[in-house]
């Protein structure tokens, strides 16, 4: 297992509790593992096991109660909000299962919205657009709102959306969860082009295509990370 | 469950939404009530009763009041049905999903109904209990004791807020009870067509478009509080404005009728009653009765010569002050077209002070209707403010129709003097009259002057001029003093301005009802995009960007109704609240001043949700 500063993200003893009411609710137990830099990693479980909050603390969304998380070395356990915007800005590319595109934005403001903090010429976005819009099929879709699209297409765009800032790392959560399976297989084939182009890549699903991916497995089940699989 | 125990637990689970409802409903009430029992106790309005002021001023802040007042309600009835509209906005999806339960269309509506009127009366009742507590604190600050209010304006408030707020109220219930619940659960309809050509991106445009598609999207709620903020502006330059003018130009003419650094020559008895006279303005009263009369209180033409000869010396009024019954002398008038004869006015009397003066010596000018005396007037006069609502307007009781004091004559001791202007004077509370001097001594047969009225030189050295003019007239006559008017005048211009301050509380208690409504608005902007900014958030965006997109709304929402409600606000106060507005470039810093700060306060409240909103963890904006 590589250790911290090798790793593309490195999770020890990581813990997440919630409390409800009274009640607290362990989601993630103490779970230790690495993912090493420019690996396709499969978080799998079923449904309550702790996968998206494992993502979500992956990215830095959520803090966790107990334990330390590294991603690409940093430790963002303690980080404040403004640091965790921009290293998600520039590291992290995130895909949503329910795809979550800002309403009032074109097809294509939506892809170029993450590169206007990240200093970026202008024309310099506008390439990069046109080509993730290429990449993921929509480029005739580009003044489109989220509204006009389908589900399949949504998702394409909020793939297009999590690689403009070209990022080392990808997170997805469930992303073919709400495709039907042609829409499906397009996403497994984007997936596939970012595997071949070296990106660490984290998804969580229980889609066997995209299983078949996988460098590594992480098998969640009640919050214990019950396999490792390489 | 009853069927109240729905809408009863509703509210009380939504308490951040419930209370600001309450809240501004509470303020909208409680700043109408303020305004009419104040009103009242000031003595103007609905139930005028003079006893401090006079008629001009009383008709000044009367027309100022009723302004504010009609505003006051429009604001409350677009307040109310704007804050119905948010709360039927946020409950859209709720009636689609106990409609998709089968619950019938009479039953959602009684559940929201039940709603909205234990929401009002919670408003109006605390409305009524804080518009009195406000209405006893500002009356004991600004007067010695507390009189009890016209009490019956309390139900009167209440009645009218209530159903207006019903009225307003179930319009939006209505509309969003009869919506079918597909309609009602479907994905939100942006109304937002594809974009005709790719526009460039620019790096702060897209948080631009975020900030104003949002607020094209939800139109209808754009709409209202623009309008609302439109009328609420106006009130506030009515107010603000309005109040700012008028109280420099009633100062103005309450301090030019006596004149600058003034100082009164009489006896001791008389300078105290001169005193007592202009002091009725600010509500002081006379004990007995006083003989003007009488012999002892003439001033020797020595003393107006000698006075006259010193060099310190600017200008020497000579006054013969007396006290009379006076009459209205009646006038006609002829149609010419018709050659038809009418009367103008009748034979009322009444009590006055007649000033006996010379125009080509005053140390004091008039705010008049009409003009002031000149030199060579005969058998004219100018009457007080007072006199003219009393005595000179239509009285149906004593079938007078028409009436018109600048047409009409007063008389007193069988002699007739034309009425030539109408002035504004503190003086008896504005139960004066002027006629030139040498007619009032014809007339009653009193040849000197019973008070001198002078001003001195600007190079003058004020206390040295007094002293040295009080041991002049002492050495020709003992009895004689000299006084400085200026505090009886600061007393005055004093009370005055602490009507106007009181009065423009009203603005502060608007502002903030507004401020309120617009917190209210706010939220339900940062509602329903807060799952966008929980993505911008998740992608990168800092939380400044959250709270910069909704300033931006906040901002284009207020400048819209700030140029909207200060241009109508302008023209309101400038051609109808005040003839010969008093406007000097100070005013009108001091004006933008007030009226910047207040847009400041609003837009500083008015991202209040916004700061929790970008403060609050991703994860628990999302859910």
């Amino acid at each position: 297992m590589p250790d911290k500063e090798d790793a593309m993200i490195y999770a020890e003893a990581l813990g997440k509790t919630y409390l409800i009411g009274k009640a607290k609710i362990e989601v993630l137990k103490d779970i230790t593992f690495s993912i090493p830099k420019a690996k396709f990693a499969v978080v799998s479980g079923p449904s309550g096991s702790g996968k998206t909050t494992l993502l979500n603390l992956i990215a830095g969304i959520d803090r966790p109660t107990r334990g330390k998380i590294f991603v690409q070395g940093e430790d963002l356990t303690e980080k404040n909000e403004n640091f965790l915007s921009d290293f998600r800005c520039s590291n992290i590319g995130f895909v949503f299962q329910t795809y979550n595109l800002v309403s009032t934005l074109t097809v294509a403001e939506n892809v170029a919205f993450p590169m206007e903090w990240s200093e970026k010429p202008e024309e310099d976005v506008e390439k990069r657009v046109t080509e993730l819009l290429e990449t993921v099929g929509l480029q005739d879709r580009a003044n489109h709102f989220p509204s006009q699209l389908s589900g399949g297409e949504q998702q394409r765009v909020a793939f297009a959306r999590a690689l403009a800032n070209d990022p080392p790392l990808l997170l997805a959560d469930e992303p073919t969860g709400n495709l039907d399976e042609k829409n499906a297989d397009k996403i497994v084939q984007v997936l596939q082009l970012l595997k071949e182009k070296g990106k660490t890549v984290v998804v969580s699903t229980h889609d066997l295509q995209i299983k078949h991916l996988a460098d590594q497995v992480l098998s969640l089940e009640a919050g214990k990370l019950a396999n490792q699989n390489e | 469950m009853s069927k109240a125990a729905f809408p009863i637990n509703d509210l009380l689970r939504r308490k951040l939404q419930t209370t600001l409802t309450i809240a501004t409903l509470t303020l909208s009430v409680a700043s109408t009530l303020f305004l009419l029992l104040y009103g009242s106790r000031l003595g103007f309005n609905l139930a005028s009763t003079s006893g401090t002021l006079t008629a001009g001023l009383t008709n000044t802040l009367n027309q100022f009041l009723l302004f504010v007042g009609i505003l006051i309600f429009a604001v409350g009835a677009v307040l109310t049905s704007f804050i119905a509209f948010l709360m039927m906005a946020q409950r859209t999806r709720d009636f689609g999903l106990i409609k998709a339960a089968g619950c019938p269309n009479s039953l959602v509506a009684g559940y929201f109904m039940t709603e909205l009127l234990t929401t009002i009366l919670a408003g109006c009742v605390f409305g009524l209990i804080l518009g009195v507590l406000l209405d006893y604190a500002a009356a004991n600050i600004v007067f010695s004791a507390y009189r009890l209010p016209n009490f019956w304006f309390a139900p009167l408030v209440f009645g009218v807020f209530f159903v207006l707020s019903l009225i307003f109220g179930v319009l939006p219930l209505l509309k969003a009870s009869k919506m079918s619940p597909v309609k009602a659960l479907s994905p939100v309809d942006y109304s937002l067509t594809p974009e005709k050509k790719h526009k460039s991106i620019s790096r702060q445009g897209l948080t631009l478009r975020i900030s104003l598609r949002s607020l094209y999207r939800r139109q209808s709620a754009s709409l209202r509080i623009i309008i609302l903020l439109s009328i609420v502006f106006i009130l506030l330059t009515v107010s603000v404005a309005g109040g700012i003018i008028a109280s420099g130009t009633t100062a103005s003419w309450v301090q030019q009728t006596t004149g600058k650094n003034t100082i009164a020559i009489a006896t001791n008895s008389m300078g105290n009653q001169y005193e007592l006279l202009l002091s009725k303005f600010s509500g002081a009263s006379e004990t007995g009765v006083f003989n003007y009369s009488n012999s002892t209180l003439a001033i020797p033409e020595t003393v107006v010569a000698q006075i006259r000869a010193l060099p310190t010396v600017d200008v020497v009024d000579s006054r013969l002050v007396l006290n009379e019954q006076v009459q209205e002398i009646d006038n006609f008038t002829i149609d010419p077209e018709t050659m038809v004869t009418s009367t103008v006015g009748g034979n009322r009397e009444g009590n006055a002070i007649v000033i006996g003066v010379n125009p080509e010596n005053l140390v004091g000018t008039w705010g008049v209707n009409g003009r002031f005396l000149n030199a060579n007037d005969s058998y004219a006069a100018v009457i007080g403010d007072s006199i003219s609502q009393s005595m000179y307007s239509p009285d149906l009781s004593k079938q007078i129709t028409l009436a018109n004091p600048l047409v009409e004559g007063i008389g007193f001791q069988d002699s007739t003097f034309n009425i030539v202007g109408v002035c504004v004077d503190p003086i008896n509370n504005g139960l004066v009259t002027y006629v030139p001097l040498a007619n009032l001594e014809n007339v009653t047969g009193i040849s000197n002057p019973n008070l001198l009225l002078i001003t001195l030189k600007s190079t003058a050295d004020q206390s040295a001029a007094i002293a040295q003019i009080k041991t002049l007239v002492q050495s020709i006559d003992p009895n004689l003093n000299a006084f400085s008017l200026n505090s009886v005048v600061e007393k005055n211009v004093n009370f005055l301005a602490s009507t106007w301050q009181t009065i423009m509380l009203l603005p502060l208690f608007i502002l903030a009802s507004t401020a309120l409504c617009l917190v209210g608005y706010m939220m339900l902007a940062v509602d329903e995009q807060r799952q966008e900014f929980a993505v911008l958030r998740a992608v990168g965006a800092k939380p400044r960007i959250v709270l910069f997109v909704l300033a931006i709304q906040s901002l284009i929402v207020l400048f819209s109704s700030f140029g909207v409600g200060i241009s109508l606000g302008t023209i309101i106060t400038l051609l109808v609240l005040l003839p010969q507005p008093l406007v000097t470039s100070f005013t009108i810093l001091e004006i933008t001043g007030w009226l910047l700060a207040a847009l400041a306060v609003m837009f500083l409240l008015s991202l209040y949700p916004a700061y929790r909103l970008s403060k609050a963890a991703i994860l628990k904006i999302m859910a």
